[in-house]
């Protein structure tokens, strides 16, 4: 093993990009992959067990929508075995009362459920489906079989002046963790980044209220809060850096230093199917090439906080200018800045008084599901 | 950091959604929870594994300065601020003592 690689600490396994929902700033690649090409039962329990013996301590299974396999229950408790410590990231749809008891009978050690939106029209619009009513009834189901519980939602324009009336509903759940994701934009959030970036005034607003939250609820409700990188002067430690804590492994076993680093042209991926987790991790061009500080550019390189952000997030940097071995233009001192910046203040000049549901019809562009 | 107190009689118990178990590569015990791990040092696996629901705050304190022979004057604020740390993740269940039990 590379002598220089870290440890990694968390994998998130999508094992699967099909879903029930079409969520518009969906953070799978919008290049699906079809359910032929998807792992099967035997391949992932190895990923699970590798990832294990290599430090892993953490495993998310997400998608797509990780109810749609069937053998669910069966990689939970692999994974379990393994020692990893398990969350099912999900909608929630298709999580009945008999499958939320089989999945914690089989060592599930926690669910996260995603919400669109406390308001069921508002909710099902962004979800693409009648997905509010089902959400509900899934977190009851969750708490009734004495599954912990984290509530999830992802903030844009439309939902982020709602912060408080989301945390009330968290508290209604019984959630004990509340994660206030804002947008990321890659894959097609970016797409629909000019119908989603919520204001300046709406973040500042939404980032009071759930810090004056935290403090209200102190041990009684974990409050995440997730800032918008595009309004921040400095860019966020994305993954921690790059091949430092985390991996990735797609449906169809493609290893990832994060789930959207397929939008950075010219990286290869290895594959599970081919190489041992272990070599992919320690040893890949891609796991390697920007690991470390020795692939900066100015002004990350002479940078006293090079590693403290890492020079921010590499697939950013890819979409923003095209080089994903630029400093993040989230970052104020990165000459790419003004790009950002232009393109914030277009996007404010272009709305007056529309919203996100009106754009629905007109711009908004739905997650669509991977070929059969 | 936010700090309340927690009454002696409280009795603290870690989150189910919380569990220890011991790191193969470092043989160290951690406590994993969504998202996050924190390394047990002595004093901390040792505060954690009181933590059961059972014992109220005050008697834990008192266990604690029989094994570590320190006063429980000295022990409680550092058992207060490890407890503190893991309520502000909300791994920490501080009930009243369930007066039914023995």
């Amino acid at each position: 093993m590379n002598r220089s690689a870290p440890r990694p600490y968390s994998l998130l396994a999508e094992v699967t990009h099909r879903c029930p929902l079409h969520c518009p700033y969906c953070s799978n690649p919008t290049e699906l992959i079809s359910r032929r090409n998807e792992l099967g039962t035997e391949e992932w329990k190895r990923v699970l067990i590798e990832a294990a013996e290599m430090g892993v301590l953490h495993v998310g299974f997400s998608g797509g929508e990780p109810l749609q396999r069937t053998d669910l229950e069966e990689l939970v408790a692999a994974a379990r075995t393994a020692g990893l410590y398990t969350n099912l990231i999900t909608s929630s749809l298709g999580l009945s009362k008999s499958r939320a008891e089989a999945l914690k009978k089989a060592g599930l050690d926690s669910v996260q459920i995603s919400f669109q939106s406390d308001q069921e029209a508002v909710g099902d619009v962004i979800a693409g489906v009648s997905a509010h009513g089902r959400k509900l009834e899934a977190a009851r189901i969750v708490r009734e079989t004495g599954l912990p519980l984290t509530m999830n939602v992802v903030l844009h324009r439309e939902n982020i002046e709602r912060l408080e009336q989301l945390i009330l509903l968290a508290q209604e759940l019984g959630a004990e963790r509340l994660e206030l994701a804002n947008t990321q934009y890659y894959g097609w959030a970016f797409r629909n980044r000019a119908a989603l970036l919520p204001s300046r005034e709406q973040v500042e607003s939404a980032t009071k209220i759930a810090s004056a939250a935290r403090k209200n609820l102190f041990g009684k409700l974990e409050i995440l809060f997730v800032i918008p990188d595009y309004y921040s002067d400095r860019p966020k430690p994305c993954m921690h850096g790059w091949g430092n804590r985390h991996l990735t492994v797609n449906p169809s076993g493609d290893v990832l230093p994060c789930p959207t680093a397929g939008e950075i042209k010219g990286l290869r991926f290895e594959n599970v199917r081919r190489q041992p987790l272990a070599w992919i991790w320690a040893e890949s061009d891609a796991f390697n090439r920007f690991r470390g500080t020795e692939w900066m550019p100015d002004p990350c390189r002479s940078c006293e906080f090079r590693e403290v952000d890492f020079g921010g997030c590499r697939c950013q940097a890819a979409l923003l200018t095209g080089d994903a071995s630029v400093t993040d233009p989230a970052c104020s001192l990165s000459p790419y800045r003004e790009k950002l910046a232009a393109f914030i203040e277009s996007i404010e000049q272009r709305r007056e008084g529309s919203s996100v549901l009106e754009e629905v019809s007109t711009t908004l562009l739905y997650r669509q599901n991977p070929a059969k | 950091m936010v700090t309340e107190p927690i009454a002696p009689d409280a009795c603290p118990k870690i989150s189910a959604r919380a569990r220890v178990q011991t790191d193969k590569v470092t043989g160290k015990p951690v406590l994993l929870y969504p998202e996050g791990v924190l390394v047990l040092n002595p004093t901390g696996h040792a505060i954690v594994s009181l933590c059961t629901g059972e014992s109220t705050l005050a008697e834990i304190v008192r266990k604690l300065g029989e094994r570590y022979k320190t006063s429980e004057q000295t022990i409680l604020p550092e058992v207060t601020e490890y407890l503190n740390r893991l309520r502000a993740r909300n791994l920490l269940e501080v009930s009243a003592r369930i007066e039914s039990k023995p």
